[in-house]
């Protein structure tokens, strides 16, 4: 059976089963419900939360290196230490944690295939103990802006008709769900997508027990049906980054992808700039258009 | 008999001294609290639309009125949502019972005196808020429609 290209970045719930005492590892659960981790964790695991301890509180970007190296000392991370997550929904936010500490240059990151809903399916046990370790020692690198992308680089690839992903659902996507009645968090001023998009909604990467889909199934995706090129420069967004970093995970990772960017800004900033373009519809639309 | 305020200021205070992991751990105790769905609203799940579409996570929520006009909500929160199923189980025990247009004055600031809104971050607690406005105005239909 054909391998991922960096297969020793998934590890089995069987593998972390197996390290739960080891001293070099951490696990790390990181949810959209912060009440899971409360209500039973993997035994040893620490929660980071990808908006109490991973997003600024006054600017909207992440936490500085300052605070990036004081959260993973807290948690017992070091730099050599190897950094296991996994989480809820598929590990949506359990590859987000994973990209912010690529962000700050983090060595040895990994995803526990599958997250909690494998976990739970294997028959694992879950603990709610209070869990703590020794401060740690850390120094971040600067942020590695080659795994992210921020509007104007968005724009100038947008322009140039380079690979661009949107992760979000078809309906989204086509700019039919954006009027959200008492839901602000939604908030985009207009709904659709960016042009020459293509829409490969975040499920299709995974099974229904939330592992990954095989690179046989990945490649027949990527490569054969939508011909993208390994080698080509890829954006990847969603609404507020979390879900294309799910997918930036699989491109990078799965498939050996040289050169992914998330855009974390995702709908949430482009829809709501001015001056920027969106194409509406099913189709990635025309990038003729854009003029940047 | 403790009215719509009374019995939120009770769980308010609850939660006040909690640091955040027990703030959410009180929450999972409240989310063991809410009820099944009883035959009856099984059967409504399948054939009425009453899922919060705003909601990630499957909310179904029913906001109903006794022939006495007194309050009752009845909600199903999917398991891997225990911070929701949590606050839908306080605000369905705090309306229960209670007279419609007392129950549907909930007000918007009940995360942020439970200390919750902190704890979960501006976007989750907007989701809750959501929530909040879905049953008051579920219940504010109701009081219009009822005999006074």
């Amino acid at each position: 059976m054909a391998e991922y290209a960096h297969p020793d970045v998934l590890v089995s719930t069987e593998w972390v089963a197996g390290h739960l005492h080891d001293p070099t590892v951490r696990i790390v659960e990181s949810d959209e419900d912060r009440a899971l981790y409360v209500q039973g964790h993997v035994p040893g695991a620490v929660e980071i939360d990808w908006i109490t301890d991973l997003q600024d509180a006054l600017c909207r970007d992440y936490i500085d290196k300052a605070a990036f190296e004081k959260l993973c000392a807290e948690r017992g991370i070091s730099n050599d230490t190897t950094v296991v997550f996994y989480g809820d929904k598929s590990n949506w936010w359990a590859c987000y944690a994973f990209w912010v500490f690529k962000l700050y240059g983090h060595k040895d990151c990994r995803i526990m295939n599958g997250g909690r809903k494998k976990w739970e399916l294997d028959g694992r046990p879950w603990s709610s103990e209070r869990v703590s370790y020794p401060r740690a020692h850390y120094t971040a690198s600067e942020q590695d802006g080659s795994i992210r992308a921020l509007r104007d680089e968005v724009l100038k690839h947008c322009k140039a008709g380079k690979q661009l992903l949107d992760v979000r659902s078809p309906e989204e996507y086509r700019g039919e769900r954006m009027h959200m009645p008492d839901y602000p968090n939604e908030g985009a001023c207009r709904g659709g997508h960016v042009p020459g998009a293509v829409n490969v909604p975040w499920p299709m990467n995974c099974n229904d027990d939330g592992t990954f889909k095989s690179v046989k199934e990945l490649e027949k995706l990527y490569i054969k049906e939508l011909k993208m090129k390994r080698r080509s420069p890829t954006i990847a967004y969603c609404r507020i980054g979390e879900r294309s970093s799910l997918t930036w995970f699989v491109l990078t990772y799965l498939l050996g992808f040289g050169n992914v960017k998330n855009y974390d800004g995702s709908w949430l900033e482009w829809g709501n700039c001015v001056r920027v373009p969106i194409a509406k519809g099913p189709e990635p639309g025309p990038i003729a258009a854009v003029s940047a | 008999m403790p009215s719509v305020q009374e019995r939120l200021d009770s769980v308010i205070a609850e939660f006040a001294d909690l640091d955040g992991r027990e703030k959410l751990q009180l929450l999972v105790d409240f989310a063991k609290g809410l009820p099944p769905l009883t035959a009856e609203y099984q059967a409504r799940k399948a054939a009425e639309d009453r899922r919060v579409h705003e909601c990630q996570t499957p909310v179904f929520l029913w906001m109903e009125a006794d022939d006495d006009g007194k309050a009752r909500l009845v909600a199903e929160v999917a398991p891997e949502a225990p911070t929701v199923k949590g606050f839908v189980a306080i605000l369905a025990e705090a309306v229960a019972g209670r007279p419609l247009a007392e129950a549907a004055a909930l007000g918007d600031d009940i995360l942020e005196r439970m200390g919750l809104a902190d704890v979960l971050g501006m976007m989750r607690a907007r989701g809750l808020h959501t929530i909040t406005s879905r049953v008051r105005k579920g219940l504010l239909e109701h009081a219009a429609s009822a005999p006074s």
